[in-house]
């Protein structure tokens, strides 16, 4: 659905169901220089799991326009007041990467009910590098095209898609390319400025679950394993893959998560 | 990881990799109609396409799906369908985005097949073409109008060998957000890739070079994703609600790979031309050696074109690679490995001569195709085009000496051996 929002439009994919504000509602939350598309395989299987799915477009992202948030903070204030505008109550925030960071901040100010956290290829800090950080700046297709290659793990290079006939590698570099061309390097930068996380993570008091993928190499499976130990009681799983778990390993985190869902009170 | 492998790698291994339970190198032949769901979620999850996978082989089928997948690796898709044929491929694409009361812009030098469907076909439902010269980008931009859906070539023309101006008209179509589909049958991935030069979809028959072996007819859809269907008056099945599935707009919920999606979900589930598993493996092994038979198709081709050139019985030949054909310039720059392995040549005698050749030689192949790893010959002046005039067939931008020959990868010598035995027939028919 498309809504104005902050004066601006504001693409919120619902997984092809409408949203149902009664509902536990879980909220998506896409990863450096992506948008919803990122979570294809996750909102339409939610959705049409009778929960309340929103996966917002972060402003200058996909479908929104808007001027991109310039830090981790801006972006979960942004997250929080779209929150209160679509009078959410019950919400499960689920982060993929960046998202994981915004999701982070967001628990510290989230006026709707936090009933649980999910991390996706999640980390307490993600440190970017100097060639990227740049390379977004003077051409973010460039820099996308060589997110996309590290990202992914060996299905990526060899096309293995679960999704008959798709491509990782062509499907990824066009998603980010939907973007505004400044999106990706406020996101980045965002990312390498944000130092908070440690703090953030201990301070979590609802149930939590991170996935974390083998062959990660934008938020390593190392720095992945020392951001679950700050939290308390973080449910972990570790899948054969690379970053982009949500459409590497779709089945395997639908049914993860699904499973962590059944068990909230 | 990030390995980013190159052309001839993904030749071989694209969509593919061993599997831990049986360990088969080869591809396996999933010869099954459908798939047996592990619960009635899962059923549910396929059918509201929640999550990728398999259900009933007439929409997606695992060793077509390797296929699939090793196309737009090779092409550098987002997405990619394979189906029973080149020719549903197009009817495929077509449907998918045209409506009735929509218009195409097409080149009006195309396989006559598909001439006749735009030309005879879609017009019954409602879907109208105007053909331009593909040389001419000005004109294919004269041509559209506030109801044309897509433009519509073949990079390189089958039979007269035109070729687009693949960045030119991608402009044009790109500044009115237009898709630019493209029949890139006669080029392959290995010789020119069209995303690269902004093209949006491409169509080929993989029964010609891809597959290269003439054993399998089968076609194939790759989507770019690099277009943008927002637009919801002008791609109202794409982007706004399709009655599949609740409403679904294909375009917000699947973004790159929206055209492939609605394709599989209304193409494919209601016209049905899927390609059977075992012709997506022999065109698979094709692929396998299309880099290898790509550089001795252009190889022989080369010696071939100098051969002709320089025979006496030969009145005039056609091809993009010799600078005296019109479209030489453009080819030089879209297509520097060189210009495909089909040639046309006018032999010294007219119709008559033509069909004592091809009656005389012996190794080269009298048949209708094309893309064979074997060298093939047709005369359309004694059979496809026989019942024809003269006159007639220059109307078609044919002529009735013309020799279609697509050059196979024989030791060169015995091509050439072959064609002087067929010019000694003829030579012995003026004396
Ligand atoms: C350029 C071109 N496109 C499409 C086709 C149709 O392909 P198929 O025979 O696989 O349907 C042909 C067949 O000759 C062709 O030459």
């Amino acid at each position: 659905m498309i809504i104005n929002f902050k004066g601006a439009k504001t693409y919120i994919g619902t997984g092809g169901k409408s949203l149902d504000i009664t509902k536990r509602t879980l909220c998506f939350l896409h990863g450096s220089g992506q948008n919803h598309l990122s979570f294809i395989q996750q909102a339409r299987f939610f959705a049409y799991k009778g929960y309340s799915v929103i996966v917002p477009d972060m402003p200058a992202h996909g479908f929104s326009d808007g001027n991109p948030c310039k830090s981790i903070k801006e972006n979960a204030e942004w997250i929080n007041d779209l929150l209160v505008e679509l009078n959410l109550k019950n919400v499960v925030v689920i982060g993929h990467s960046q998202g994981c960071l915004v999701a982070l901040e967001l628990n510290k100010i989230i006026k709707s009910a936090l009933e649980a956290l999910i991390f996706v290829a999640g980390s307490n800090e993600i440190p970017v590098n100097r060639f990227l950080l740049d390379l977004s700046k003077e051409n973010p297709q460039k820099a996308s095209q060589m997110m996309v290659t590290w990202g992914h793990g060996i299905d990526g290079d060899m096309s293995i898609n679960k999704w008959p006939g798709h491509s990782h590698y062509g499907e990824g570099n066009n998603i980010m390319c939907m973007n505004k061309p400044t999106a990706l390097k406020y996101d980045l930068n965002s990312c390498n400025d944000y130092l908070d996380g440690i703090d953030a993570s201990k301070i979590i008091k609802v149930p939590t679950l991170a996935v974390l993928a083998i062959n990660d190499q934008m938020t390593p499976l190392k720095s992945g394993l020392k951001f679950v130990e700050l939290i308390k009681n973080c449910e972990t799983h570790i899948l054969d893959c690379g970053h982009f778990l949500p459409s590497e390993r779709p089945m395997e985190l639908n049914s993860i998560i699904k499973s962590f869902l059944s068990k909230l009170k | 990881m990030s390995e980013n492998y190159k052309f001839d790698t993904l030749s071989l291994h694209a969509g593919h990799i061993p599997d831990k339970e049986t360990g088969s190198r080869a591809v396996p032949i999933y010869q099954t109609t459908s798939y047996v769901f592990n619960s009635t979620e899962e059923a549910a999850s396929l059918y509201n396409m929640e999550v990728g996978g398999h259900l009933y082989t007439r929409i997606s089928n695992p060793t077509v799906a390797a296929l699939e997948q090793r196309l737009a690796a090779l092409e550098g898709g987002a997405s990619a369908l394979a189906c029973s044929s080149g020719m549903a491929a197009m009817h495929l694409v077509i449907s998918a985005i045209c409506s009735s009361g929509d218009h195409i812009v097409a080149s009006s030098k195309m396989y006559g097949a598909n001439i006749n469907l735009l030309q005879h076909t879609m017009p019954r439902f409602g879907i109208k073409t105007d053909f331009v010269n593909p040389n001419d980008p000005q004109a294919i931009e004269r041509a559209i109008k506030p109801n044309t859906k897509l433009v519509f070539g073949e990079v390189i023309g089958n039979p007269g060998l035109d070729i687009m101006d693949v960045p030119e008209i991608a402009k044009i179509c790109n500044s009115k957000n237009i898709p630019l589909v493209l029949d890139a049958t006669f080029n392959t991935p290995y010789l020119m890739q069209p995303f690269k030069y902004g093209a949006n979809i491409i169509v080929h028959s993989l029964t010609k070079w891809l597959g290269g072996h003439g054993i399998a007819i089968g076609g194939a859809i790759v989507n770019g994703g690099n277009f943008d269907w927002g637009d919801k008056e002008k791609f109202p099945t794409i982007s706004g609600p399709h009655f599949a599935l609740g409403g679904i707009s294909f375009w917000e919920e699947f973004g790159p790979s929206a055209l492939i999606a609605k394709i599989r979900a209304e193409g494919m589930y209601n016209f049905g031309p899927s390609l059977s598993p075992t012709n997506a493996f022999y065109l698979m092994q094709g692929i396998e050696t299309l880099p290898l038979r790509m550089k001795k198709h252009i190889e022989n081709t080369r010696s071939i074109l100098n051969f002709l050139v320089n025979h006496e019985m030969v009145e005039w030949v056609k091809h993009p690679d010799l600078e005296t054909h019109p479209d030489h310039e453009v080819a030089k720059r879209i297509l520097p490995k060189g210009s495909g392995s089909i040639v046309a040549f006018g032999i010294k005698g007219g119709r008559e001569a033509g069909k004592i050749f091809i009656e005389s030689v012996q190794l080269a192949s009298h048949l209708a195709n094309v893309g064979d790893a074997k060298t093939l010959l047709i005369h359309p002046g004694s059979t496809t085009h026989s019942h024809l005039s003269s006159d007639a067939m220059k109307e078609g931008g044919l002529t009735d000496d013309m020799i279609r020959l697509s050059v196979g990868l024989e030791d060169i010598n015995d091509i050439t051996k072959d064609f002087e035995r067929g010019f000694k027939a003829v030579k012995k028919l003026n004396k």
